[in-house]
């Protein structure tokens, strides 16, 4: 039977977020920019929405004169992402793949 | 986005991860290396040509130059490609800080005691090196270490000033040559 989809997660830039994001105790948003390859703007839309989610913590700070915003997923988050991940292995298993 | 298009990319951004944190792996090797082994040049002939053992303090010059070159190259590194840390990073880090403070005391001491200082040094380096490759599995590095560990006694059978001079070599060759490596790999993985 197939499980639900997170739909917070199933958006391509927030997957890719939280992959990144899953795989490192904490990376910043230029890191996520460059990973990405997605805009700024767009970057800081979906980052404020796993924040308000609670999937991710984002702290602000700065780093010589610029500001830096440090981005680190939590365990509700991780908990998301590995029950995405079960979601999708049903699909697969489903279609034999 | 379907299934198979939502894996591939939780899995490109994985790997991608793991890549950009191996690229530099070695900068930290270089930096350290080759600010003792410079210093231990500049200790050795200041001595040697003034006769004045007070040019020792400047072994304490070592932390202020390395901070600032590794103060560099992270700023340098941070600006184009972001900061991201993960549990070997932060492992790493923190064997160093011990080492550094181990090494900072001790050095400390010297000043009051007279002791081996500089075999100490090269038992504290080489335990440094050798927990790192053993952190990121790095062979060469490990070997390294424990030839930095067993070349404490090399001091003991040198005598006079010569034995800085011996320091900064062994420096050289168990910090910086695996550096280099752990560089040039890291490049070829991320061709």
């Amino acid at each position: 039977m197939f499980k639900e989809l997170n739909p917070l997660l199933h958006s391509e830039l927030r997957l890719g977020i939280m992959s990144i994001l899953i795989s490192v105790e904490e990376a910043d948003f230029v890191y996520i920019r460059e990973k990405t390859g997605a805009t700024a703007g767009n970057i800081s839309v979906q980052i404020d929405k796993l924040s308000e989610a609670g999937y991710i913590e984002v702290s602000k700070g700065f780093l010589g004169k610029r500001t830096r915003t440090v981005c680190k997923i939590t365990e509700k988050g991780v908990n998301a992402f590995e029950e995405y991940v079960e979601a999708l292995k049903s699909y697969l298993d489903i279609k034999g793949l | 986005m379907n299934e198979e298009a939502s894996l591939e990319l939780i899995s490109q951004m994985i790997r991608n991860t793991r890549r950009k944190l191996e690229d530099g792996n070695g900068i930290s090797f270089l930096v350290w290396g080759y600010t003792t082994f410079v210093i231990s040049l500049a200790v050795y002939f200041s001595i040697k040509a003034t006769g004045d053992y007070h040019y020792n303090f400047l072994w304490f010059l070592t932390p202020v130059l390395g901070s600032i070159g590794m103060s560099i190259f992270k700023r340098n590194k941070t600006k184009h490609g972001g900061h991201a840390m993960n549990f070997i990073d932060r492992t790493i880090r923190n064997i160093w800080m011990v080492i550094g403070i181990a090494a900072f005391l001790t050095s400390v001491g010297a000043s009051f005691v007279r002791f081996p200082i500089l075999s100490v040094m090269l038992l504290l380096l080489g335990i440094g090196t050798a927990l790192t490759g053993l952190t990121i599995k790095f062979k060469l590095v490990v070997i390294s270490g424990f030839i930095g560990m067993l070349s404490c006694v090399v001091p003991f059978f040198i005598n006079g000033y010569e034995q800085i001079l011996v320091f900064g070599v062994i420096c050289l060759i168990m910090m910086v040559i695996p550096g280099h490596i752990l560089n040039y790999q890291g490049r070829r993985k991320n061709v």
